[in-house]
């Protein structure tokens, strides 16, 4: 479904740090500390990208013995479109607000 | 303190064996006559030793399962794994996946603080239909139960509190289950034992209606507590028929068993009222003598046993006792009732104490303890250990069943 509500700051702040190494599976806990996030905040943030579509998971089972598998995350390639959108819109307020102001009508896909 | 297998089993024997005999020391000290020596001795003996019996069973299963597993996590560990088991099955992948975080995450404050924000966050997933179906749904119930109170209090006074409280039980099932499921409905996992369950339940609202307009003093019996409780066992009934848990709703055979026997119990209980001050003839006089002593202890115990031998585990067990009991409960409240008026009716007796003269509405009370209270108990109990020594018993028949 097409929104044109734009994605909050948090979610904004997870796509575009998932979309730094787009090929990469990225772990859960790692996102939390590298964005100073709850667990709270991101789990549900990373329900939503993955139920559109944006976002593919897998798990990691090499991992040491009696721990659990681990979930992994990377932006799929609708994701990363979100990602560049995201990344050109958060530029252009920055130009923004260091300039004119004006208020392009964008629509944000999934997010 | 770690917990271990025998630990906990400790802990319960001794919790079980305090809480009943001060609960018995009560009840003799309120008792009028007081019971012979022999029977008090046997009522305060033999209901915690099949309770004990029961619970080790019990716990005995689930320490071969996720017990084990959640006596060697810390607190934090606990915590999110119960709530990670209490996800719908769509969910549970992100949970397991919180668990396996936390499982990386190192010092005590961190791990409560990553378990506490996960439990947090579980609890505000996006439900399947969305937040506005959801919100549509609790509107309804919020309307369903703001009308249902004076509408049944004004057709039957006596059951405003349990229209109230049923309505917005029931109601609570159906927005739990459009937060779950991704198309909200039904699961019906097992049809014949959930319409007779579902049946059971309607005829136990339609004689309590009945027997309330034909007796509006019997309300006094049907304090605002008991009507909660009424609502709350049949609601709970009906959630196990409808939306039952995915591991009842495992073997149709457990399920199926479970509900002949409720059948079983209620035509039992019908019959022995009936036979009651009768004179049969004496073939049917030793018949029914042998049918009406072992058909109570039978109803629990077979079935349970029968599923746990025939799918080969206590848990197949435990589906026919929960089945059993869940069907038994509304089938005999609806028909203690209008035997309780028949009878009365008769010669002003009650339909329990045949000796003692009482208000009809005292049958209301009865039934209440009795259907709601000690059939269940003691059922669940017999059954329980039905289905432990069933599943012991396909363990010795196949030593080499690695489970």
């Amino acid at each position: 479904m097409t929104r044109s509500r734009r994605p909050s700051a948090q979610t904004t702040a997870v796509v575009l740090a998932l979309a730094e190494k787009p090929t990469a599976w990225r772990y859960g806990y790692e996102l939390c500390q590298q964005l100073g996030l709850k667990p709270g905040s991101l789990y549900p943030i990373l329900v939503r990208l993955a139920d559109r579509g944006l976002l593919e998971t897998t798990w990691d089972t090499d991992v040491p013995a009696g721990r659990p598998p681990r979930h992994l995350y990377r932006l799929t390639g609708s994701g990363r479109a979100l990602a560049t959108e995201l990344a050109a819109a958060t530029a252009a307020t920055a130009t923004r607000r260091s300039g004119p102001k004006g208020s392009p009508n964008e629509r944000w896909q999934g997010a | 303190m770690r917990w271990t297998r025998r630990r906990v089993q400790t802990v319960t024997t001794w919790v079980i064996v305090v809480v009943w005999v001060m609960f018995y020391a009560v009840a003799l000290a309120n008792a009028d006559p007081l019971p012979p020596l022999e029977t008090a001795v046997r009522q305060l003996v033999v209901p915690p030793l099949l309770w004990v019996v029961a619970a080790r069973l019990v716990l005995r299963h689930w320490w071969s399962g996720p017990g084990s597993r959640m006596s060697a996590m810390d607190l934090p560990g606990r915590l999110l794994t119960v709530a990670v088991a209490a996800l719908p099955e769509r969910r549970r992948e992100w949970g397991r996946a919180m668990l396996a975080e936390l499982a990386e995450v190192q010092g005590r404050s961190a791990r409560w603080w990553f378990a506490l924000s996960s439990v947090g966050a579980m609890l505000w997933l996006p439900p399947a239909g969305g937040w506005p179906v959801l919100a549509l749904a609790a509107g309804v119930v919020v309307v369903s139960v703001a009308v249902a109170g004076p509408a049944v209090g004004a057709a039957v006074p006596g059951l405003r509190v349990f229209a109230v409280s049923f309505t917005g039980l029931v109601g609570a099932m159906v927005v739990l289950a459009v937060a779950r499921l991704r198309r909200p409905r039904p699961r019906l996992p097992v049809p014949a034992p959930t319409v007779l369950v579902t049946s059971g339940v309607a005829a136990s609202i339609a004689v309590t209606v009945i027997f309330l307009r034909r007796e509006p003093a019997a309300a006094q019996y049907l304090p605002p507590a008991a009507a909660v409780y009424l609502a709350a066992v049949l609601a709970g009934c009906l959630w196990v028929a409808v939306a039952a848990p995915r591991w009842l709703g495992t073997s149709r055979l457990a399920s199926h068993l479970g509900a002949a026997a409720a059948v079983v119990f209620a035509a039992w209980f019908w019959l022995a009222n009936r036979t009651d001050g009768t004179e049969p003839p004496l073939p049917l006089v030793l018949l029914l003598a042998l049918v009406l002593v072992s058909a109570p202890v039978a109803v629990f115990f077979v079935p349970a046993f029968a599923a746990g031998r025939a799918g080969q585990s206590f848990r197949s067990g435990l589906q026919a006792a929960v089945w059993t009991v869940t069907a038994m409960i509304p089938l005999t409240y609806a028909i203690w009732l209008p035997e309780g008026l028949r009878r009365h009716a008769i010669d002003g007796r009650l339909l329990i104490d045949g000796e003692v003269v009482a208000p009809v509405g005292a049958n209301l009370a009865d039934a209440l303890a009795f259907c709601l209270g000690i059939f269940p108990v003691l059922g669940l109990t017999l059954a329980v250990i039905g289905a432990g020594l069933g599943a012991r018993t396909t363990h010795r028949a196949v030593p080499n069943d690695p489970s």
